[in-house]
């Protein structure tokens, strides 16, 4: 936990209260049949890190997250998830999906606790409150809003106190307002619990707003790795934005420069 | 004012047509323009119905009739239950059973009486094994069919959380299937009746259909009458039930959430 330090020499940003995982991938293949989707991908994320994995709609984010998950095997390569190689699923992830995936049949509380062995209600009701959704903890999750039900599935994933938390495209169903909303929640309880984050967005506003990092996938590897160095938290105040927009800008040029290459 | 006056209207107006009926058909009997060898009248099935509880003979009947309807249903449903876990939640089950139940569940299990007769006589084994077959098909495709099309994502997410196999299927899969049970369980239950009312009325010596058959002998109508009122009874009793079981369990759902208000 002190030493973050992973076996490739990459020293990751040494934050002493960070209870996260460093992740390493190294010629990371994927296909289904005849269709490669991860083509020899590198990747290194320090613990603690937030990164976010941009890239186009099939380019293989969720396919590359799947594996971190231990949801999916490489066909080749290796991938390292605080310095073990991940063959399955650990109990040190959790995965927020883009649709909430909570069990209808389950009050909301019951959903939280999903899993938890012993005494877990007073947790899950803990981890409700922290996303603001104490008092619906009786109700069936079919009368939550959109944005209620994904603050239910983040509370579900954070009452384990994991290392390492998989976002997919979690707030893609969002409308605007709520949206902003969950990334700040989101932003605050992994300032507040240290875990590493990697999150998949196909919004880049949201990838620059959120990671320490972004970076782009194409064709199957990363073409693009890009530092956001701007202090948190991000308050999106006059100042941040202007800088905020200046990366968002930058990203998308390169995903768009790539996209006049391809056609021309 | 209007207002109450035009719900309980409403409330009423389904039960005109019944009572009109059997008013007409009270009367109808006692002006004597239908025969009593073709239907008796209402009164005559009240009375009928008052003389044999008296003498605790249709109760006798009533509790070995349920006795054996509830029995063969357990039966049946439970094998049919375990059935479709076990090809629901194997492929390699699925492939050796699946094919062959859906080829047998082609065969009437009713033409399969005679047979059935042969082998077990006309005691209540063959009536239990009819009723039980009956049941089985369809508690066996609707489990079988209700956790194949649990949300593959729910499944997922399940795993992702760490849930054990058994975890999974008490948490994830048992619900997710249970509506697809529960109509296979509704569905069953007709099942059940129409079978125990062929399998007495063919060979018995005590029951609701055994009763029926018997005062067909002496021409007792209002008896004959009077047992497929009870039969009828019987099945609704056993659908309300069901629907309650629905209510009480598919709270979650909210298809279900306005009956259970
Ligand atoms: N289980 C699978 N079987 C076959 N093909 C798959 C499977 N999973 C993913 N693919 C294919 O791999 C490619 C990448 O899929 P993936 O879901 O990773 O894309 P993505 O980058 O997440 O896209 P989006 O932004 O639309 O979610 C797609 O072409 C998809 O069809
Ligand atoms: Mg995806």
């Amino acid at each position: 936990m002190q030493s973050n330090e992973t076996e490739y020499g990459i020293v990751s940003r040494v934050d002493r209260d960070t209870h996260g995982v460093a992740i390493a991938a190294r010629g990371l293949r994927k296909s289904y049949g005849p269709q490669a989707v991860l083509r020899g991908l590198d990747l290194d994320i320090a613990a603690g890190e937030f990164v976010a994995i941009v890239g186009r709609s099939g380019c293989g984010k969720s396919t590359l997250l799947r594996h971190v998950a231990g949801l999916e095997q490489a066909d080749s390569g290796t991938l390292q998830v605080g310095g073990e190689a991940r063959r399955q699923l650990h109990a040190n992830t959790r995965v927020m999906f883009q649709e909430a995936r909570l069990l209808p049949w389950k009050s909301v509380l019951d959903n939280v606790g999903l899993g938890l062995p012993g005494d877990w209600r007073p947790v899950a009701q803990a981890a409700l409150a922290q996303v603001g959704l104490a008092e619906r903890a009786s109700d069936w999750p079919a009368i939550l809003s959109g944005g209620q039900r994904q603050r239910v599935a983040l509370a579900r994933a954070l009452v384990h106190s994991p290392r390492l938390l998989l976002l997919d495209e979690p707030l893609g169903a969002l409308d605007a307002l709520t949206r902003i909303e969950m990334q700040g929640l989101i932003e605050g309880l992994w300032r507040e619990q240290g875990f590493t984050a990697l999150l998949v967005t196909h919004d880049v506003a949201e990838a620059v707003a959120l990671a320490d990092r972004v970076v782009l996938i194409e064709n199957g590897a990363i073409t693009l790795d890009l530092r956001i160095p701007l202090p948190r938290p991000r308050a999106r105040g006059e100042g941040d934005r202007a800088a905020l927009a200046a990366f968002e800008g930058q990203v998308l040029q390169r995903v768009l420069a790539r996209d006049g290459e391809a056609s021309a | 004012m209007k207002k109450t006056s035009s719900i309980l209207l409403e409330k009423l107006v389904p039960w005109c047509l019944p009572v009109v009926l059997i008013l007409g058909w009270q009367a109808g009997a006692s002006l004597g323009w239908i025969s009593s060898r073709v239907l008796p009248a209402p009164l005559d099935v009240g009375s009928a119905f008052v003389r044999l509880s008296a003498s605790g003979e249709l109760l006798d009947h009533l509790k070995i009739s349920c006795g054996r309807a509830f029995a063969g249903f357990a039966v049946g449903a439970l094998v049919g239950l375990l059935l479709g876990f076990w090809t629901g939640t194997s492929r390699l089950m699925e492939q050796l059973l699946d094919t062959s139940v859906q080829m047998v569940r082609n065969v009437p299990h009713l033409a399969l009486t005679p047979l059935v007769i042969l082998w077990f006589g006309i005691g209540e084994e063959a009536k239990l094994f009819l009723i039980a077959l009956g049941v089985m098909f369809p508690v066996y495709l609707n489990t079988f069919h209700g956790i194949r099309s649990v949300d593959r994502q729910l499944i997922e997410m399940g795993r992702a959380y760490g849930l054990s196999r058994w975890q999974l299927f008490r948490e994830v899969i048992l619900p997710g299937a249970l509506p697809s049970i529960l109509v296979g369980v509704r569905f069953a239950l007709g099942v059940m009746w129409l079978t125990l009312i062929v399998a007495e009325t063919i060979a018995a010596s005590s029951g609701i259909g055994y009763m029926a058959m018997n005062a067909r002998e002496f021409f007792q109508t209002d008896v004959v009458v009077l047992a497929i009122l009870l039969y009828a009874i019987l099945g609704k009793l056993a659908d309300v039930a069901a629907k309650g079981l629905e209510r009480r369990w598919l709270r979650w759902n909210p298809n279900f959430q306005r009956a259970g208000a």
